[in-house]
Formats: C-alpha cells, sequence, structure tokens
C-alpha cells in the first residue's frame, strides 16, 4: 500500500516536525490543549484497534481511560508508588483487566457486544462516582504529583508535552506493526468475515480478546498520563459521552486506516478552540457534522479523500485511453 | 478406483437435521491424498452441509469424522483449519475491505503456522506462480472490490493453496465464472494435487467433475444415492432418475 504508506510517513513527519518546534511557538494554554488532544488520539488509536481492524465496536475506552488514571492516582497519591511504576500500573492493569472482561463478553455477538460495554462505561463510571473509600467518590483525586522518571521531573507543560508526545509515537508505531503483521491481518479477517477467519485457522475468541486487551492496553498508558498532566481527576471526564467522542473522531478520521485516527482527533480537539464564538452550539455542530459525514463520507475523511483521488485518476485514466482511440 | 485405502479423512456416518428438513444422512466416504473425490447432487442435495460439517462450520449430530485417524467431529473451526482443512465457498468469502495481498497473506499465515508446529512443508509454488497460472494480473494493493467474481473464486482458491492442505474442499469453483477461468481452476486443482491434497470438490458443471474426479459420490435428499468412477455414475439409473426427476441445468 504505497499511497497509504506515503500517506502516513508525511503525516508521522509532520507530526515529529510539529513535535519538535510547538512548545516554543505556542503559548502555554495552547500546549496544555495539544497535550490534551495527544491524550485523546491514544483513546482513539484504541478504538481504531478494536473497531477500525478487529470491527467489534466498543463504548468502554472511556471507561478503560478512567481505570488507568485512577490506578496512577490511587498508586501515586495513597501508596506513594514512583510515577514510571504508576504508569506501567495503568497500563498491564488495564490491559488485564480489558482482557478478563473480553472473555466474559466475547461469548456475546455482533452487537451484543457493543450494547453491553455501554453497561460497561456506565459501570465504571458509577464505580468512580461511588466507591469512596478508593476512588474519593464524587471528590474525585486531587494533588497527583506530577510525573518523574528519578529526579527528572516533568511539572511543566512542555516537559510533559514532550513525554506524552514519545508515548504517542510509541503507540503509533506500534498500532502500525500490528497493522502489517499476522495478527492485524487476523483482526482484519475477523472484522470482514469471520467465518473465512476461522477456516484460515484464525480462533476468533482469542484474538478479539487480545485486540480488547490491546486497546485497554492504550487507554490505560493515555489515562495514566492524564492523571499527571492534569493533577487531579474525577468521575466526570470518564463517561459514555466521551466514548462517543472517540469513536465520532475516529469515525471523522476515518476508520479504515492509521491516519484517520491523527486527523480525526486533530480535528475535533483543534475545532472548538478555533470556533470559541460557537460554543454554546458546538455540540448541535457535531451532531449535525456526524449525520452529514454517514451521508456523504462513510468511510471518514481520509477514505473519502482515498476515493476522490483515486476517482480523479480513474477519469484522467479514461480520458487518456479515449484520446488514444 | 484405485483402492490403495490410505485415507486422510474418513467420514463414518454423518448426520445433520436442520428442523424437519435432512441435510445430511448417514453420509460415509473416505478422501485420500492425490485424489480428487466429486460430490454431485441436485440442489439442495446436502453437498455445502457435507463441507461444513469436514469444516467444522455445522456441528454432527451424530457422526464421526477422522482426519489421519484422529477424531475431529468435536473440533472447533480454526483448529480443524491448521490440522490442515482448507476450503472455498459457494459464494467466496474475501475481506472485503482489504487488499489482494492482506487476503493472500491471511492464507501465508496460516501456512506459516502449521510449518511452525511441524504439521506441514513448504509448498512448491511461489505467490507469483499461483497467481500466473490463475491468469491473475492484479495489483497486490488493489481492492478485493475491483475484482470480477470468477478472479474471486481464483484468488479464494490460491488463499487455501497457500496454507498447504491435507484435505481441500471446494464448493462449486466452476458457477458463475467464463471458460477461461475453468481451465484456471482445472490447473490450481491441479497443484492442489501434486501438494499432496486430498479434494472433494462440489460441483454442478458436470463436464469438470467426469473429466476432473477419480471417483464421485452422489448425494439425494441428504443421502448417498451412488459412488462410483465417473463412467459408472454416468450410466446410474438412481442418479438420472434423482437429476431428472428434479430437473436441473447442468
Ligand atoms: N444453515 C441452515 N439452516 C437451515 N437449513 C439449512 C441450512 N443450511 C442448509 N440448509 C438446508 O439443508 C438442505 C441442504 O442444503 P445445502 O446447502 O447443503 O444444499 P446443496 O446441495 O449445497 O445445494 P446447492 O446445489 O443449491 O448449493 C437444504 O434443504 C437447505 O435448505
Ligand atoms: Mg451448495
Amino acid at each position: 500500500m504505497t499511497l497509504q504508506r506515503k500517506i502516513f510517513g508525511l503525516v508521522l513527519l509532520l507530526l515529529l516536525a510539529l513535535a519538535l518546534t510547538l512548545p516554543f511557538t505556542v503559548s502555554n494554554y495552547m500546549l496544555r490543549v495539544c497535550n490534551m488532544t495527544m491524550i485523546t488520539y491514544m483513546c482513539v488509536v484504541s478504538l481504531f484497534v478494536i473497531f477500525g481492524m478487529a470491527g467489534q465496536i466498543s463504548f468502554a475506552q472511556a471507561g478503560f481511560w478512567g481505570v488507568g488514571a485512577y490506578i496512577s492516582a490511587i498508586l501515586t497519591v495513597k501508596l506513594h508508588v514512583s510515577a514510571l511504576v504508576a504508569l506501567l500500573a495503568s497500563g498491564l492493569g488495564t490491559a488485564a483487566f480489558a482482557a478478563i472482561l473480553g472473555l466474559a463478553l466475547f461469548r456475546l455477538h455482533g452487537h451484543y457486544f457493543g450494547f453491553a460495554t455501554i453497561g460497561v462505561v456506565m459501570i465504571l463510571n458509577g464505580l468512580f462516582q461511588n466507591w469512596k473509600p478508593v476512588t474519593g467518590g464524587a471528590d474525585g483525586i486531587a494533588n497527583i504529583p506530577p510525573f518523574a522518571i528519578g529526579s527528572l521531573e516533568f511539572a511543566s507543560e512542555t516537559s510533559l508535552f514532550y513525554l506524552i508526545a514519545v508515548a504517542v509515537i510509541i503507540i503509533s508505531i506500534a498500532t502500525y506493526v500490528i497493522y502489517r503483521s499476522s495478527l492485524g491481518r487476523a483482526f482484519m479477517a475477523i472484522r470482514d468475515n469471520e467465518i473465512a477467519a476461522k477456516c484460515m485457522g484464525v480462533n476468533c475468541y482469542q484474538t478479539k480478546v487480545i485486540a480488547f486487551a490491546i486497546s485497554g492496553l492504550y487507554c490505560g498508558i493515555a489515562g495514566s498520563l492524564f492523571a499527571f498532566v492534569s493533577s487531579y481527576i474525577s468521575a466526570t471526564s470518564f463517561t459514555f459521552m466521551q466514548s462517543s467522542l472517540y469513536l465520532v473522531m475516529l469515525m471523522l478520521g476515518g476508520y479504515h486506516s492509521l491516519p484517520g485516527p491523527i486527523v480525526g482527533t486533530a480535528l475535533l480537539m483543534m475545532l472548538p478552540e478555533w470556533f470559541r464564538f460557537l460554543q454554546e452550539y458546538i455540540l448541535l455542530i457535531y451532531g449535525l457534522g456526524v449525520m452529514l459525514l454517514m451521508v456523504v463520507m462513510p468511510d471518514g475523511l481520509i477514505g473519502g479523500g482515498k476515493q476522490a483521488l483515486e476517482s480523479y485518476r480513474n477519469k484522467r485514466k479514461g480520458v487518456a485511453n479515449v484520446a488514444q482511440k | 478406483m484405485s483402492p490403495k485405502n490410505n485415507p486422510v479423512m474418513v467420514l463414518e456416518k454423518v448426520c445433520k437435521r436442520f428442523g424437519g428438513v435432512v441435510a445430511a444422512d448417514d453420509v460415509s466416504f473416505e478422501l485420500e491424498p492425490g485424489q480428487i473425490r466429486g460430490l454431485i447432487g441436485p440442489n439442495g442435495s446436502g453437498k455445502s452441509t457435507t463441507l461444513n460439517l469436514i469444516s467444522g462450520i455445522c456441528d454432527v449430530e451424530p457422526g464421526i469424522i477422522l482426519l489421519d485417524g484422529e477424531d475431529i467431529t468435536k473440533k472447533a473451526i480454526h483448529e480443524r483449519a491448521r490440522m490442515g482443512i482448507a476450503r472455498t465457498f459457494q459464494h467466496p468469502r474475501l475481506l472485503s475491505r482489504c487488499d489482494i495481498k492482506t487476503n493472500l497473506f491471511l492464507g501465508h499465515d496460516l501456512g506459516n503456522m502449521r510449518r511452525a508446529s511441524g504439521a506441514s512443508q513448504e509448498i512448491d509454488q511461489s505467490v507469483d506462480e499461483l497467481l500466473d497460472v490463475a491468469g491473475l494480473k492484479i495489483g497486490m494493493d488493489d481492492s478485493i472490490k475491483t475484482l470480477s467474481y470468477g478472479q474471486q473464486k481464483l484468488l479464494e482458491i490460491i488463499r487455501a493453496i497457500l496454507t498447504k492442505p491435507k484435505v481441500f474442499l471446494l464448493d462449486e469453483p466452476a458457477a458463475g465464472i467464463n471458460t477461461r477461468e475453468m481451465d484456471r481452476i482445472r490447473a490450481l486443482i491441479a497443484i492442489a494435487i501434486r501438494n499432496k491434497a486430498a479434494v472433494l470438490l462440489v460441483e454442478h458443471s458436470m463436464d469438470l467433475v467426469m473429466s476432473l474426479c477419480d471417483i464421485i459420490t452422489v448425494l439425494n435428499f441428504g443421502c448417498v444415492i451412488a459412488e462410483g468412477v465417473p463412467a459408472e455414475i454416468q450410466g446410474n439409473e438412481a442418479v438420472i432418475e434423482a437429476y431428472l426427476g428434479r430437473r436441473r441445468h447442468a
């Protein structure tokens, strides 16, 4: 897929160039928005893995994000564990949680899995909200110390920016590697034709659990970073609404290829900043946008763009053929 | 037939019911490496169901299926695939949203897995050779949607051959394709045979069945009504009755 590779390479390069220079060119506030965008991007990529690749729609992602955030918050604030260990624990803990959940939920087929994940995010939100001794209840958890590796502290917005950028790049590359691997092909086989996948030796149940665990890993890491960035977390962040937003971002960018999550997340996170004056109507605009998108460009901006490019090429080819005759 | 009697697969009184419909009724036969068994019969006689029972898509109830002497009747679809049962479908089941490369690699992945567990060796042909035999001049990055129906069927056969199957089930490979593609299918089946597969060919085209098959099983209403070499089947009263009784184009 040379075109896809080119696009992906280009986007990655742009991202890298941006990453190196951004902290010097934008305000602290904008940098905070960028940090939140990158954290959101990780969750959207997690949805790309479970939905875009493996075809299993999940609304649990914001719940996983919360699990990751609470693991890091509790470990550092209450148990005084080092931040790096907390980050790893968030990633692995959330992955394990998703895997166990997957073992139960992938007994369900088709849409029923998706419905069940709605329950998951709601139950998790209720738990965050009400399990006072552990999650702090409605008060949440405050005074989360800044992220640190040994004596190297990531307290400033700029240093956090680089920290998160590293995580984003690692997750992007990992996802790309999975996409090209036999595991990624197994995901896509399940998405496109489960019977064919089984007949080609894919253990669909196990493979779906793996996809869900990977998506949990990404969300867990994103959640941990979110806890360190905001130093305060509460249940209000980890909602069904947030999960739906991830889905909208993925659909906007396009869920067939890797650049989709980048484009979709960046657009939806940045738009409200650019169109401040429309803030009151932002949800209305989102809603209308989603409906319009599904009608006009069901494959998202990347998919739609590719299609336009292809039909343009075919038209030129057609013209050339006619000219030859 | 040549009774080498060294079957890789044995079906023993295999049955399947869908509500009141008996789709397979005490079906028994054997498959031998390097041989082609034809499975024919009128529409709805249980041919596809028999393939589904062998590949595990339907549960056998009751009956026994043996692969290399091992009872696989209770095994999951993917386990059977890993043991070397490959198949194509009456309507091609490709990864519709992936490119051609990904579809072929899926076969490669299973082939690798089987080789890693020592269950099989490398096939002699490269993907390019197979595509050449199939006459598929296609870009590896093209979407599956750019392929014609016949090309999809050919690609599905190649995907199965890449797994180096012990047992290769083909469900009406020649339905809905043109004569040139028919020859390509013959050539691909010949390659599967050279790789020592035992082929079970479901097909309505009598031309293809009579010229390719070493032995033929005829089904009607889920029952085996005849078995024999092509010449025997062509003159068999019960077979003619079954086909004429429920007339269909061959
Ligand atoms: N999944 C199913 N559920 C219910 N009935 C089924 C199912 N699959 C097959 N049948 C029934 O079993 C019988 C045998 O069907 P099968 O598809 O095996 O026939 P076939 O020999 O492949 O026919 P054709 O030549 O039309 O492909 C038919 O009566 C069919 O309606
Ligand atoms: Mg059939």
